[in-house]
């Protein structure tokens, strides 16, 4: 048992230290090749470490002193930098938000280590339970794979940028910086080291979407900088107040403290969500993401997927115990469902093929919150699993529509009309990640079914997720047919792209697929071990079979029906590729070029279609002041209703 | 294990057969609506057969593909609803079908394919919320999402659930495809859109999409016959009445537009079944 613990200790000190070692050495490594093998070396180890974790988990431990110095005073020491680090940044970009906001939380962390904690020292600083084994999975997987397509993708960016002096050594550096960081957040028990790896994520996100030094890059990130600032100010407030009614500050145990009738005490847990709605780029927050963009494609794939927005999700997930059956907990249900449903309707009025990625990933995101705040066995369960499929397909779609746009020079869906006849196999892959996101047996719509049936008595969350979920079905459906859409004979010349782009695609995609054929599997070893006492497990997996007494989802029957299924349309596509191949019918004289028609006096006419976004209903300008008023009508409550 | 395969043999089998006599049906009373005598019972079947026989042609190969995923699709929804199986997982796989039939029509370029996609997908947009509904409110009443939960139910839910039930019946006459809401594509090839959606689906292709709805057909009255479930002589009645007035309204309404529909449906949808569920939770 001991020796389990000390190898658990060995490789947690390995997911946390080598990505910060790691980045150091990428910043002075000037030699592209040495530093591509730093990064394809270093993800190999993240993710056996990772998998490795899988046979020791659960356990816990704490640090002994380094060179007679406590651990814990370190990191309040970095604490520290890091909020200068961030004052700094107001000073240099004048932005009066940044400053305030930043010695705002100095004044704060200096009035909670110096004065308020008497006895800074944790038992268990770092725990390891099956949540934070999940998020590691998907953190040092997704992240690594995303790490490695990004040494192809930079190279051709930098290409196209026509740069004189390569800066990815800073890329890269930042990149291992907040893999690091994340293994530790999702790590540490302790909430000063928490508070410490929320601030260093903010830190790194801002160093990359301004990566590019553009005047949008800088705008931008400068905006991400700021809100993320302010879930900071509310997290330290949040953590005063939590050590203030529960007096302690280690997460595990605020979960058991149960003071749930103590209004201190649940006004905390509303700041900490907070926090996390700010992390998570919930309504009104959710420009930060949305400019996120501008950075290079690895980038949102890294903030979308793994790292970033995850944070808040598994923060309020991990918080849910100690807000189950508290109006509280309601709310938090209620701000989901809208932020699902809301995003989802934005989704459908944007042709910008990123724009859609980030509004799905701002509605999964809600979905999650939703699931955090129904706060069942089975909700739960729902919003574990949906962390874990969304994460790894979202990351394929962003390096998908990355590899296109590399391709095409533009990111609008309308552009990638007909792409399959370019781009045949990147088509293909994005189509099979659009289909995994809302077909059945896949786990996205797994857990999308759990969560309904967990939310089916609360009246007003099952309604907007019913709505959100047909909006998610159109503009998915949309794409994928897009994608396809050309006159098109059967026979494709596969593009070039380079290994590590087909390696992170092809893994990636294989992943999701196994995960979701596995998901029964994945349930019953991963995410019941995960609930906390007082939760039971709430379906039983038969034959792979998920049934309770109020559903079932045959998930591995169906994925084998599916299977047969594909191989039989497969099959058909073969025999249909000789067949003959017509032009679409355009109600004119046919001519032999597709799209084109003979009209009145001979003339030849091009017929052109373009797809619905009904911006006259879901666009931008439209909608976001609206929903904006909501979120934060619902955002006042939440924080209001504690008090 | 005897049992489940007995279920999924009737499931493939009474979904073509079923669904083709019904539209067969729907042809003749239609006919007499407007006094005419109409095709023969089995004219659905022998319309598939012919169009089997027809030359392979395509605009696009993956149409083929979604031909067959939009078959597999809905007979899967159709066998899952004869093994009982859960309410809402149905209805995904249900939606599976119509979207690869979507992506198909989607995957050619003629405007008359595009624009029928597009009002096909608004189409979905608007009942699948409703089918929800209905699912929730059937969960509401008996405790669970599975058909088998209705076994022990001696009494039909249509007295407990007549709004949902009228929310079932927008969803029906969408999924239908009957006017009003022939939006995407409809009978008559006669209209602006040509066939629409349909347009650029031939010969076996065609058959296929033919074959689905008919499993589509099928699944849908088999919801509306989970309403009175009790008795099969009332569910007999309630199935042939509710499929009178389908045709009925599908031949004194012009079609509208999306927009209406929209609105309309989604308005309706949700304070009838609002209604309907506060009323089950008060009362």
């Amino acid at each position: 048992m001991t020796q389990n613990i000390l190898s658990a200790r060995s490789i947690c000190v390995l997911l946390i230290v080598l990505p910060f070692f790691v980045a150091g050495l990428c910043y002075f490594t000037r030699i592209s090749k040495i530093r591509f093998m730093l990064v394809l070396i270093t993800g190999c180890l993240l993710i056996a470490g990772a998998l490795a974790l899988i046979f020791l988990t659960p356990f816990g431990f704490s640090l002994e002193p380094i060179f007679g110095v406590r651990v814990n005073v370190m990191v309040e020491a970095l604490d520290f930098f890091l909020l200068t680090i961030i004052l700094y940044f107001g000073f240099k970009h004048r932005s009066w938000v940044i400053k305030a906001l930043a010695l705002f939380q100095l004044i704060f962390l200096a009035y909670f280590e110096f004065f308020l904690v008497k006895d800074g020292i944790s038992s268990t600083t770092f725990f390891c339970d099956h949540l934070s084994l999940l998020m590691l999975l998907v953190i040092n997987l997704v992240g690594s794979l995303i790490c490695f397509q990004a040494i192809a993708y930079m190279k051709n960016h930098e290409t196209h940028l026509q740069l004189a002096t390569s800066r990815q050594h800073r890329f890269f550096c930042v990149m291992m910086l907040f893999l690091g960081a994340m293994n530790g957040l999702v790590l540490c028990n302790d909430m000063g080291f928490f508070y410490f790896f929320f601030e260093l994520t903010t830190l790194c996100s801002f160093l990359l979407i301004a990566h590019d030094g553009t005047e949008s890059a800088i705008k931008n990130a400068i905006r991400a900088l700021w809100m993320n600032s302010l879930g900071g100010a509310a997290f330290i407030i949040g953590l005063i107040f939590v050590y203030a009614s529960a007096g302690v500050l280690e997460l595990q145990q605020i979960l058991i403290s149960g003071k749930m009738e103590n209004g201190l005490y649940l006004l905390a847990v509303a700041l900490l969500c907070f926090a996390a709605f700010t992390k998570s780029a919930q309504f009104p927050f959710q420009s930060w993401l949305l400019g996120a963009m501008v950075a290079p494609t690895p980038v949102s794939a890294l903030l979308h997927s793994s790292t970033m927005v995850k944070i808040g999700v598994y923060l309020v997930l991990r918080l849910a115990p100690a807000m189950n059956g508290t109006f509280l907990s309601h709310c938090v249900a209620v701000f989901g469902g809208f932020a699902f449903l809301s995003a989802a309707a934005l989704a459908v009025g944007q042709s910008n093929g990123k724009k859609v990625l980030a509004y799905s990933t701002i509605s999964n995101l809600g979905l999650i919150f939703a699931c955090a705040g129904l706060n069942s066995p089975q909700a739960i369960i729902a919003g574990m699993l949906l962390i874990v499929f969304h994460a790894i397909i979202k990351a394929l779609l962003f390096l998908c529509v990355g590899t296109i746009e590399q391709h095409i020079a533009s990111r609008d869906i309308e552009n990638m009309r007909g792409l399959y006849t370019d781009m045949p196999l990147t088509a293909l892959i994005t189509v099979m990640g659009v289909i995994m996101m809302i077909m059945p047996p896949f786990g996205v719509l797994l857990s999308k079914w759990m969560a309904i049936e967990a939310a089916a008595r609360n009246l007003y969350v099952v309604i907007m997720i019913a709505l959100g979920s047909a909006l998610t079905v159109m503009y998915w459906a949309r794409w994928a047919g897009t994608l396809m859409s050309d006159p098109f004979a059967g026979r494709f010349k596969l593009e070039r792209q380079p290994l590590l782009t087909w390696g992170a695609l092809g893994v990636l995609c294989l992943v999701a697929g196994i995960t979701s054929v596995a998901a029964p599997w994945l349930y019953a070893w991963m995410a019941v071990p995960a609930l906390n006492v007082g939760y039971p497990a709430p379906f039983a997996v038969n034959r792979g079979i998920l049934e309770n007494t109020t559903g079932a989802f045959a998930v591995f029957p169906l994925s084998m029906v599916a299977i047969l299924g594909f191989v039989v349309a497969i099959l058909a596509v073969k025999k249909a590729a000789g067949a003959r191949v017509v032009a679409p019918y355009l109600s004119g004289v046919q001519t032999r070029t597709p799209g084109v028609f003979k009209g009145p006096m001979n003339r030849l006419v091009k017929a052109e279609a373009r797809n619905y976004y009904l911006a006259a209903i879901f666009g931008e300008p439209r909608l976001t002041t609206w929903i904006n008023l909501g979120a934060g009508v619902l955002l006042t409550l939440i924080v209001g209703g504690t008090l | 294990m005897t049992e489940t395969a007995v279920y999924i043999l009737i499931g493939l089998i009474a979904g073509p057969l079923l669904g083709g006599s019904v539209s067969g049906l729907d042809r003749i009373l239609t006919a007499r609506l407007q006094s005419r005598i109409g095709p023969p019972l089995w004219q659905p079947f022998y319309d598939v057969v012919k169009l089997w026989g027809k030359e392979k042609t395509v605009v696009n190969v993956w149409q083929a593909f979604c031909a067959y995923c939009y078959v597999a699709a809905t007979s899967i929804a159709l066998v899952l609803f004869f093994l009982k199986s859960d309410l809402l997982l149905i209805l995904f796989t249900q939606a599976v079908g119509a979207v690869f039939l979507v992506v198909g029509a989607l995957s050619s370029t003629s405007p008359f394919s595009q624009v029928g996609a597009h009002r096909e997908l608004l189409q979905i947009l608007s009942y699948e919320p409703l089918l929800i509904f209905v699912a929730i409110g059937i969960y509401l009443e008996t405790g669970s999402f599975k058909i088998a939960g209705l076994d022990t139910w001696n009494e039909p839910l249509l007295m407990k659930l007549p709004f949902l039930f009228v929310v079932l019946g927008y969803a029906l006459t969408i999924k239908l495809r009957k006017s009003p809401f022939d939006l995407s594509t409809s009978h008559h090839a006669h209209q602006e859109l040509v066939k629409g959606l349909l347009t650029d689906y031939s010969g076996p292709f065609l058959a296929l999409t033919e074959i689905g709805h008919w499993y589509e057909m099928v699944l849908m009255l088999g919801f509306c016959s989970l309403f009175w479930a009790s008795n099969w002589f009332g569910m007999m009645i309630l199935i042939l009445a509710t499929y009178f007035l389908e045709v009925l309204i599908d031949n004194v309404s012009a079609r509208m537009n999306w927009r209406w529909m929209l609105g309309y449906v989604w308005a309706m949808g949700l304070t009838l079944s609002l209604v309907n569920i506060i009323w089950l939770y008060v009362g």
